[in-house]
């Protein structure tokens, strides 16, 4: 550790690539922490938890009996334990007595993205709160057909405030809050959305993951879904490889697109990419069925609901885009978690260690920043992979029942896990006793500057 | 464990090669020579398929078999990728529960189609063109595990024309199955394969219920090979490869041998 101080002071490595070293080491040495302690407020299991992307100071959770709690994790509300162990307590909270509070279980809290005066929560109630932090009122309420699987905003957006809202109904609804009304309803998915999730790389990109198993992805600028992650179509590697004949594949699909068929024949132009003989067959086929069901003239962009494509045999119940906006992490209820190329659209191949997912709630999945480890919870304990080779580094074996939600914090390479025995338990790098030792002398001396 | 495997594998590697002479030829020609693990596998297994005495079936293999005969599993899947794009092997959805895929060689699905089409003609005179156009222009071009009804009938119609009595004989002749959830899209599946998959979920139930019952849910591996499954016409080398690689079981080295135990969660 020393030597690596001194060849980065004399510039033989990378500041970048020394802070992402430790960084990683000290992902790697993460156990349940014996210096901090949540104290948990909520009276039913914790379903989201989220730390504000601004400072990275607050922690929002909501749970299934309607309260929802924010915590200070940088400075704790008392110590314990000779001051050894910090305690955090609820600096804010909500709960069903609250005037406008939330009657049922809320599924999901998030933050404003802009900065913490905002927070929204949405709940089985079937409505989206959205309330300020410092009074701690409601300012606005979205009423929702059905109930609230999971609500997201975008963390990009400059020029829109909507938050994109998955419920058990088919469509996902788009709300502003700058108008308070809903902007508008995308439709494609045969079943509920569990699971929603804005991309990194656009602000007009929204992920949805459905209850039909299908991945969707969406340019809330037009209509309809301009992609559907189908799990069959696969790339071997990390990044699709570089094509021989995409001059040959420019010309079949030049022709289907004069039909007006463009969409459902783009999501199979990928095919010919990869069956090497059968490219000018594949593209007189694919015209064909589109000639068979074209007796209803359907709107372009609602042609993307014929693609039937399923991205998980079971349904979909947690998505996470990597920070860098290129791969995207998904968890379905048949226990398998896939990661899938963005920019191609194919699965990866990766295969993650079985794992047994709980298939009835949505899981809340995380990643870190170099995108090199997901955690995922797995039933009682939460597993950490690494993403590229898929194999199984840890196992966080802590909460007594199973656990819905985690959230990493790459500020301090924590890792936060809410679960169903109503308890958020913090994991960090381990700390030396003795360091807290020599922190509690200096407490005693005046703050002069020597 | 996959050293145990791996063991009676190079044992019986001799053994096979006489076997297995015609197989190589066939996949080799033309091909490049060189075999990645899992292709070795595949053929391995292949060729340990336990004789059934009721129903004749070619040899098929199960995924999470391969998975506990190779360490990396990122590697099984890419190379079973690559090997199902090479038309070397195909791939099937099979209906015992989440995510069973089973793996047979197109040669040995050929030879199960035409044992299919000699059996319908026994029985009556129907058009058996349909198997034959099934035969050369679906299965050659559609090489996922399922296919949509439009895309089946066009396919099938350049070799004639397609009527719905053409559609069911494919169905009562067990090549394609109606997805549940999805009334428009099919399945591909093996024919005959009803009573030997019944057999593998039944196995499986007696083989996890025979380690939970003992008092520490484990037994040594040596001792575990030698017993019989009763409800099960597959034989326990099958079983125990499936379930551990779908992570059911998990095998540990002691002193005394290899002992598998039942895995906790």
């Amino acid at each position: 550790m020393w030597k690596e101080i001194r060849d980065r002071e004399a510039g033989k490595i990378r500041p970048k690539s020394f802070s992402s070293r430790i960084k990683f080491n000290r992902i790697s040495n993460l156990q349940l922490t014996n210096y901090k302690d949540i104290v948990s407020s909520h009276r039913g299991s914790i379903n989201s938890l989220q730390v504000d992307l601004t400072e990275g100071r607050y922690l929002l959770s909501g749970a299934s009996d309607a309260s929802a709690a924010i915590y200070d994790i940088q400075r704790a509300t008392n110590y314990e334990g000779n001051g050894l162990i910090a305690k955090h307590k609820s600096i804010v909270s909500v709960d069903k007595q609250h005037e406008k509070g939330h009657k049922y279980a809320i599924s999901s809290a998030i933050w404003y993205p802009v900065d913490t005066g905002l927070f929204i929560t949405g709940s089985y109630d079937h409505n989206i709160k959205v309330w300020d932090t410092n009074t701690t009122k409601v300012v606005m309420n979205f009423k929702m057909p059905g109930k609230v699987y999971r609500t997201a905003m975008s963390t990009l957006a400059t020029s829109h405030m909507l938050i994109a809202a998955g419920t058990e109904d088919v469509q996902v609804r788009l709300c502003d809050i700058a108008s308070g009304a809903f902007a508008h309803t995308l439709s494609g998915h045969r079943d509920g959305v569990m699971t929603v999730e804005w991309s990194t790389s656009s602000e007009w990109v929204l992920i949805t993951g459905g209850c039909d198993g299908a991945i969707r992805f969406w340019d809330i600028r037009r209509a309809g879904c301009f992609l559907v992650l189908d799990q069959s179509q696969s790339q071997l590697g990390r990044r699709p490889p570089v094509l021989d004949h995409s001059a040959a594949n420019k010309v079949s699909v030049s022709k289907p697109l004069s039909t007006g068929q463009s969409s459902l024949v783009k999501s199979r132009a990928p095919q010919k990419k990869y069956t090497n003989g059968h490219g000018i067959k594949q593209s007189t086929i694919g015209r064909m069925p589109a000639k068979g069901s074209a007796r209803q003239r359907l709107h372009p962009g609602m042609l993307s609901i014929q693609d039937r494509a399923t991205a998980h045999y079971g349904a979909v119940t947690g998505l996470k885009v990597t920070e860098d906006g290129m791969y995207l992490l998904s968890a379905g209820s048949d226990s398998r978690i896939k990661l899938w190329d963005l920019e191609s659209g194919y699965n990866t191949l990766v295969n993650f260690e079985k794992a047994r997912l709980q298939t009835s709630k949505a899981i809340q999945l995380a990643i870190s920043q170099d995108s090199a480890h997901v955690f995922v919870p797995c039933m009682t304990v939460v597993k950490a992979f690494d993403v590229w080779s898929g194999k199984m580094s840890h196992t966080f074996r802590g909460h007594y029942e199973s656990v819905n939600c985690c959230w990493f914090s790459s500020q301090d390479q924590e890792l936060y896990t809410g679960g169903s025995d109503r308890q958020i338990l913090v994991w960090s790098p381990c700390k030396l006793i003795t360091d807290d030792m020599d922190e509690g002398h200096t407490k005693d001396q005046d703050n002069w500057s020597d | 464990m996959e050293k145990g495997k791996k063991r009676r594998r190079e044992e019986e590697e001799e053994e096979i090669e006489a076997k297995n002479s015609d197989a190589d030829h066939s996949l080799s020609l033309g091909k490049n020579l060189s075999f990645s693990d899992t292709l070795m596998a595949l053929r391995i297994m292949r060729a340990q398929f336990p004789q059934i005495d009721k129903v004749a079936i070619q040899p098929f293999i199960l995924q999470s078999q391969l998975y506990s005969s190779v360490k990396d599993r990122t590697q099984v899947d890419r190379e079973l990728e690559s090997l199902r794009r090479e038309k070397a092997v195909r791939v099937f959805k099979l209906n015992t529960g989440q995510d069973d895929h089973g793996i047979m060689f197109l040669d040995d699905y050929i030879k199960e189609i035409e044992h299919v089409v000699k059996r319908i003609e026994k029985r009556k005179q129907g058009d058996l063109e349909v198997f034959k156009w099934f035969k050369v222009h679906v299965i050659e071009s559609k090489l996922e595990s399922s296919i949509e009804h439009q895309e089946l009938c066009s396919l099938l119609s350049l070799g004639g024309r397609v009527k719905d009595e053409h559609i069911s004989l494919l169905i009562n002749a067990g090549l394609i199955t109606r997805q549940l959830i999805d009334p428009t899209m099919y399945w591909f599946a093996i024919p005959n394969i009803g009573s030997i998959l019944k057999g593998l979920s039944q196995g499986r139930k007696e083989l996890l219920s025979l380690l939970n019952r003992r008092r520490y849910r484990e037994m040594m591996l040596a001792a575990l090979e030698k017993k019989r499954l009763r409800f099960s016409p597959l034989d326990m080398r099958f079983h125990l490869r499936d379930l551990i690689g779908s992570g059911h079981l998990k095998t540990a080295h002691t002193p005394t041998g290899m002992v598998v135990r039942v895995s906790k969660e």
